[in-house]
């Protein structure tokens, strides 16, 4: 098994530095780390120094280099613009981004988990085509306008109704202003948010739950189970979803990954300044430094998010750790 | 074109500094100090974050830095009243009096006396040293955002620490625009011989204001407490938290469900939307008598706009009043701008000089057909093998500019102009191809920091961007009228309100019969507040809604 992950690792790293040399090509050809300077007091000299100072006269692959040398040792740079060190910007920013995704993930997998397996257990029934049609819906609903959606009913409308100073779910960060910590104004702030990150997600895992809940339940031992006699709720929880979880979870690994680049419209929204607020910024004020180590952490966290899908179906599924 | 001071600060949408004043709907709702409670926390929208503290850096251009933050704990010299109906310059409680404006020895000099009560946040008091201090750090620094008027200083006598008496090397007129609400005065005992980007960049803890700021740069909220040592109006809040709305949808319904207690909207689509769908429990101010001035540019030197008479052609191709009225007229705001001066420097400026023109296909015609034009088989106006195409540029993802655009080019096609839509980043919009002069048209906006007047940066042909002056000038729009020069430098050396107001009306009558460029909008204000907040609350054409925080009040 250790050298299975050992194998897996290595693989990763090459990817990890091609996907870096590529996004930091890509952001030097489209953004000039010295465009806010263009309108300041003499312009041509500053802009001259600081193209001097931050080795933009070298050719790409060098400046990528040195960039890189300094990355490895946690030096992401420094955002002019916010005169600020990137890497302290990101670790700002990120554990409220990984706050937002593990909610989110972990109520999507229980909603997707439960929902899955009872349209599978009730197959072709009415309940099951609701819980389709809905599927549906989810997966089409754009987060932002979901959003604003629950923002109106669950925040907006309530308060207006019972006349409230204050509606019960918040929509401005993660918390009111001057509290902190895991209280109940923390989870106030939580719902609307996790819910808007949800609801595509169960919508799919849902599904993928039932198609393979449905594929275990025809299978031969599931039958010889129920043929001997074992309880048919014991053959669903016991013997049929332990294996039907297998698919699932993996699709769950990688779509974590994916996650990171979808969370920016919903920090947008319910302003929490986490990495989707920080790349938009970034983006808005073509801050290049900021962007490209955005990208970089970006692209290892879904690489690394594929690893640990890899490295879970080892674990789950013998027969992959034997090839 | 893009400095804070003067007008033609073709402002990216991120960096549109202050909305202003009622005309329109209702004017300032105000009730009396005696009435205002004590006590509370106050929650506010703010549109945007800022990137930095630093105040008198390039970093620091976000109208929401001086809005929330900046104006609360810098000491300035000036504040923006309206007195008899117009905006105007009055001295803030940092100086006893107006400052007095003399000449010594043939140089301008300016002295301005210091309150002897004022102090720092730590009880240090604030003197003439600190002036000094600040105009230095700006004359001398790297990285500095505009040293207009500072460069003009010969030094600061600081012999008597409540009087700070600047001498000019060269006369200055818009000197009231110095120690200002842009800049301000910085505390030398805390920053002299120190770093002051890297003490200011990401907050700082000191103030001279009424409020003390703790700037929470990840979230970009800023929290406003009262300053103890505050030797002015005691703030009636406990605390003022400014908290950064993003998008403007999630803003309006955040207001609605009373999380936000006031917000400041810009003047983009989906907040006139909003607004338009009703906001119940609200207190709401509209203006458009602000520093903001929207207007469609031209470059005078490009074909083929560098003739005049196609220049007027367009001037009478366009319906003004049908643009502002589908971008504002929710706002009551239904007549375009007829200056290219903003608002809050009508005073100085002749506000019918644009009105002769209007849509009228028949002066389009006759105009160009007596400079040698002719139609093409497309409808297109041509001349010498050559159709009347123009590349439009705007901002790209600027919606409120991407429409007007449409409609522009919609108009403009009908009159016989062939019109390329070509949008940009900011950045590469006014940081490249404006000064580079790479467009035919562009629309932005201007926007005044100061009440006073002065376009010479913008229309003097001495600061039209050329390779040899590294493409620095401000006359982006390569004017080069000869007559337009000294009316536009009279405006900003004269010391002699009247004579300065006569020069820019002039200008702008030569401006409009050049049809230099043309004005569509001035950019309406829109304050809005929940009845819960009492107090004096209006608008302020520079210093946003927000600008007497101090007087505000919480209903229990």
């Amino acid at each position: 098994m250790l050298t299975y992950i050992s194998r897996r690792v290595l693989y990763s790293i090459p990817i990890i530095l091609i996907a870096s040399f590529l996004l930091f090509w890509f952001v030097r050809a489209t953004f000039d780390p010295t465009a806010h300077l263009r309108t300041s007091h003499s312009a041509a000299h500053a802009i001259a120094q600081e193209r001097e100072r931050l080795g933009l006269n070298k050719p790409v692959a060098v400046q990528w280099f040195d960039w890189l040398k300094h990355a490895v040792q946690g030096d992401l740079g420094r955002s002019e613009l916010k005169r600020e060190n990137v890497s302290t910007m990101i670790s700002d920013a990120f554990p409220n981004t990984l706050q937002l995704i593990g909610w989110a993930v972990l109520v999507s997998a229980i909603a997707a988990v439960v929902l899955g397996v009872y349209s599978a257990v009730h197959q072709y029934s009415k309940s099951d085509y609701a819980l389709t049609g809905l599927a549906f819906i989810g997966i089409s609903m754009p987060p932002f306008w979901f959003a604003l959606i629950a923002i109106q009913f669950f925040a907006v409308d309530p308060q207006s109704w019972f006349h409230l100073d204050q509606p019960i779910f918040k929509t401005i960060g993660l918390h009111s202003a001057g509290m902190s910590g895991i209280n109940p104004d923390y989870f106030s702030h939580l719902v609307l948010p996790v819910l808007t990150l949800a609801v595509q997600i169960v919508a799919e895992w849902s599904r993928f739950q039932r198609a393979s809940m449905l594929d275990v339940m025809s299978s031969d031992y599931v039958r010889t189970a129920r043929a001997k006699g074992v309880p048919r709720r014991k053959v669903i929880y016991r013997h049929a979803l332990r294996n039907a979880l297998i698919p699932l979870v993996t699709v769950m690994a990688l779509d974590i990954g994916l996650l990171f680049g979808g969370i920016i419209v919903t920090e947008k929204i319910f302003s929490i300044p986490g990495m989707g607020s920080l790349f938009l910024d970034a983006l808005s004020a073509g801050d290049a430094p900021v962007l490209v180590a955005w990208m970089v952490v970006a692209a290892v966290f879904i690489v690394a998010f594929n690893l640990i899908a890899d490295l879970l179906y080892g674990v789950l599924d013998p027969r992959i750790r034997l090839s | 074109m893009m400095r804070r001071k003067r007008v033609l600060a073709l402002t990216a949408l991120l960096a549109l500094p202050a909305l202003v004043l009622a005309a329109c709907g209702s004017s300032n709702k105000s009730s009396s100090a005696t009435q205002v409670p004590k006590g509370g926390t106050l929650v506010v929208g703010a549109e945007q974050g800022f990137d930095c503290a630093d105040w008198i850096a390039t970093c620091a251009g976000s109208a929401w830095g001086l809005w929330s933050m900046q104006q609360f704990t810098v000491p300035r010299v000036f504040d923006f009243k309206k007195v008899n109906g117009t905006w105007t310059n009055v001295p803030n409680i940092l100086l006893t009096k107006m400052p007095t404006v003399s000449t010594v020895n043939g140089k301008q000099t300016i002295t301005y006396n210091i309150n002897p009560a004022a102090k720092w946040s730590d009880g240090q008091p604030i003197t003439s040293r600190d002036f000094a201090y600040t105009w230095q750090q700006i004359v001398n620094s790297q990285g500095i955002i505009d040293t207009t008027g500072y460069s003009n200083i010969a030094g600061i006598n600081t012999s008597d620490p409540h009087t700070a008496v600047v001498t000019f090397s060269s006369p200055f007129a818009s000197w009231s625009q110095l120690f200002g609400s842009g800049f301000g005065v910085l505390p030398s005992h805390i920053l002299q011989g120190k770093n002051r980007d890297a003490l200011m960049a990401n907050g700082y803890t000191w103030s001279g204001g009424p409020w003390l700021a703790h700037w929470d740069k990840a979230s970009g909220d800023v929290t406003l407490t009262p300053n103890p040592n505050w030797y002015g109006h005691k703030p009636n809040l406990d605390k003022v938290v400014f908290r950064v709305q993003n998008d403007t949808a999630a803003e309006f319904r955040n207001f609605k469900s009373g999380q936000l207690k006031a917000i400041y909207p810009q003047p983009e689509p989906d907040a006139v939307d909003q607004i338009k769908s009703g906001v119940s429990d609200t207190n709401a101010v509209y203006s458009a008598e602000t520093g903001g001035l929207e207007a469609l540019w031209t470059n005078n030197a490009r074909f083929p706009l560098d003739s005049k008479v196609v220049r007027q052609a367009i001037g009478y191709s366009l319906d003004r009043d049908a643009i502002v009225n589908s971008l504002f007229g929710t706002l009551g705001v239904t007549k375009a701008t007829q200056t290219l001066n903003p608002p809050i420097v009508s005073q100085f400026s002749d506000t019918t000089a644009f009105s002769g023109y209007e849509k009228n296909q028949k002066k389009v015609d006759t105009l160009m057909k007596g400079d040698g034009w002719t139609k093409n088989g497309s409808g297109y106006w041509e001349k010498g093998g050559k159709e009347a195409d123009i590349t439009l540029r705007t901002t790209s993802g600027d919606q409120r500019r991407e429409d007007t655009q449409q409609i522009i080019q919609q108009q403009l096609k009908t009159a016989g102009f062939k019109i390329t839509i070509a949008n940009q980043k900011p950045d590469d919009l006014f940081g490249t191809s404006v000064p580079n002069g790479d467009f035919g048209m562009f629309v932005g906006s201007q926007q005044a920091t100061s009440l006073d007047p002065g376009n010479c940066s913008n229309f003097c042909s001495s600061n039209i961007p050329t390779a040899a002056n590294g493409y620095s000038g401000s006359n982006v729009t390569r004017t080069n009228i000869s007559a337009l020069d000294p009316l536009l430098q009279m405006v900003d050396t004269s010391f002699d309100n009247s004579i300065r107001a006569a020069s820019n009306k002039q200008a702008d009558q030569l401006e409009a019969a050049n049809m230099v460029s043309l004005p569509l909008d001035s950019l309406p204000d829109i304050a809005l507040w929940n009845k819960s907040v009492v107090g004096p609350i209006g608008d302020n054409p520079l210093l946003s809604m927000f600008w007497n925080l101090d007087q505000w009040g919480l209903k229990k």
